[in-house]
């Protein structure tokens, strides 16, 4: 078993512009994707996030403020999973209702392992 | 109007005494078992707010169901607010922190299996060795059936603040001893399983054995060891059931006989002159399925022979008619198991139904260690009426007065009374 992080990305806050209906069938549709990967024990955790915040870039920090809906692709949060190699991660990422709604990327990052130390 | 806010409150206890447990259990795997506490008294406080409210806008459709809500919103109040006030250890205290997986984790963790499987590894936290044994009682009373204090006190002849102190210890061994809230495997699972049982008997005897103190209360622990143990019969992580459905045998078994072992006037009666009649049938079948399942796995213990013992009385017509070769058999067998005084004692009971007073006063004089046996009350009479059928009704009687200057519960004396009239 390996851990993953996958992180979304989305154009822009890919909530907003839909209706509350189409809203309530999306979190609906989440709700079912994370129980299953609870039931089968793969989800470590996962948390949306805020559309606020700051990057800082360089030597000198500067900062460049949020909010990022305007930006071409935004992190609008992330799952950490356990999976039995990156396939399966791939697939767990697949099925992510993210996708029904827009165009949307999943990167799919191993987290780095530590043997321990001898 | 004290009235109506006790028959509210007496529902409450009735309707959720169950639940309780499965809450508390539920809320134990969330907020981890050194916090065992503050999940009782989220469920304590999702009671209080049942009777508040229904005190006025009376009981709801679905009274169940209104105290699980107002106890999962309770507690994700608490990860959330309180976050940083404690560690939580459990991945389900992280999902109920964000808005993405809250929902599926109040889901997943309310799925009848899960509830089961919390109530499951309740037992074992509650009863860990590293846990004094009426600790451990006290607490599966506590948290796993819902009793209060006053209830645990009255069921075990003690003071309510010396059960607090028990509660309060057992909390503190398991912070101490940083036990999970898991169920072991593998070998260490077998050792566990054989404290836990032994636990649950224990509770099963102290309903089963008081010989004062409140019948109804005392049957309810019998009811509640049997429910126990049947939680764990139905657990599929457990995948040796043997000596669990020997304990259930032996324990559902001796409940049938229990309204029969006192009459109208809180007497005791012993097994020779209970009215048969008011053994109940339905404990005695279930128990016989119970031993059935007990033997599906080649390993018998105590619990077995104890159960069959059980058996062969439950299902004789009458004292003369008990098929007591069998059972000195069965002695015999666990004699070489558990060479205990007390079940020395009880062979040689069976001993002198098959070969004679005389043969059994042989066999009782060659018990060793009399230690325990000097102050139990059933060695005296035992040993008298084996004295009084042999012919000795002096030695008999001095036997008797002996055992009556014992430090003895309530209705003890007027039975050996009943007896020296009889002699």
């Amino acid at each position: 078993m390996q851990e993953f992080m996958l992180f979304i990305k989305t154009e822009g806050d890919h909530l907003e512009n839909l209706s509350p209906e189409e809203q309530q069938a999306h979190v609906q549709k989440i709700g079912n994707y994370i129980g299953g990967l609870m039931q089968s024990g793969k989800l470590k955790s996962a948390q949306p996030l805020q559309m606020n915040g700051v990057t800082i870039q360089g030597k000198q920090g500067t900062l460049k403020d949020g909010p990022f809906n305007e930006s071409k692709e935004v992190i609008v949060g992330y799952f950490h999973i356990v999976a039995k190699n990156l396939e399966e991660a791939v697939d767990i990422a697949r099925a992510n209702p993210v996708f029904d709604q827009e165009e949307a990327t999943i990167e799919i990052r191993p987290i780095k392992q530590m043997d321990g130390i001898n | 109007m004290p009235n109506t806010e006790s028959s509210i409150s007496n529902k409450i206890n009735h309707l959720f005494r169950y639940e309780y447990g499965k809450l508390v259990s539920v809320l134990t795997k969330t907020f981890g078992a050194s916090h065992m506490e503050l999940a009782e008294d989220v469920v304590q406080d999702a009671m209080l707010d049942a009777l508040n409210q229904w005190e006025y806008k009376g009981i709801p459709d679905n009274p169940v169901g209104w105290i699980y809500k107002v106890a999962k919103n309770k507690a994700i109040n608490i990860v959330n607010r309180e976050k940083y006030k404690r560690l939580y250890v459990s991945e389900t205290a992280q999902h109920l922190q964000s808005e993405w997986t809250m929902q599926p984790a109040l889901h997943h963790i309310f799925t009848d299996k899960e509830i089961a499987d919390d109530q499951l590894r309740m037992i074992f936290t509650c009863c860990h060795p590293a846990i004094s044994q009426d600790s451990q009682v006290a607490l599966t009373l506590k948290t796993l059936c819902g009793f209060s204090i006053p209830e645990i006190s009255n069921a075990f002849l003690t003071s309510e603040e010396n059960i607090h102190k028990r509660l309060v210890r057992a909390r503190k061994s398991i912070k101490v001893a940083k036990v999970s809230f898991e169920v072991p495997s593998g070998k260490a699972l077998e050792q566990r399983m054989s404290s836990v049982l032994e636990t649950i008997y224990l509770l099963f005897n102290e309903g089963y054995n008081a010989s004062s103190g409140e019948d109804l209360i005392r049957f309810e622990l019998c009811e509640e060891a049997i429910r126990l143990t049947e939680i764990m019969a139905q657990n599929d992580n457990i995948v040796n059931k043997s000596n669990v459905y020997a304990l259930l045998a032996l324990m559902t078994l001796n409940a049938s006989r229990f309204k029969a072992r006192t009459d109208a006037h809180n007497n005791i009666v012993s097994l020779k002159y209970q009215e048969r009649q008011h053994w109940d049938r339905v404990l005695i079948n279930r128990g016989l399925t119970y031993l059935e399942l007990s033997t599906q796995q080649n390993n018998i213990g105590h619990y077995h022979i104890l159960a069959t013992i059980s058996a062969h009385h439950c299902t004789a017509t009458s004292f003369e008619t008990t098929d007591w070769k069998s059972i000195l058999a069965l002695y015999d067998h666990l004699i070489s198991i558990d060479n205990s005084s007390i079940v020395q004692l009880n062979r040689v009971i069976a001993i002198s139904e098959v070969h004679g007073a005389k043969m059994a006063l042989n066999v009782l004089d060659t018990i060793e260690d009399t230690t325990v046996l000097s102050g139990y009350l059933p060695y005296y009479t035992t040993k008298a009426e084996l004295h009084f059928k042999n012919n000795e009704k002096n030695v008999a009687r001095k036997l008797l007065n002996q055992a009556l200057n014992l430090p003895l519960k309530g209705n003890s004396k007027l039975l050996i009374n009943s007896i020296l009239k009889k002699y």
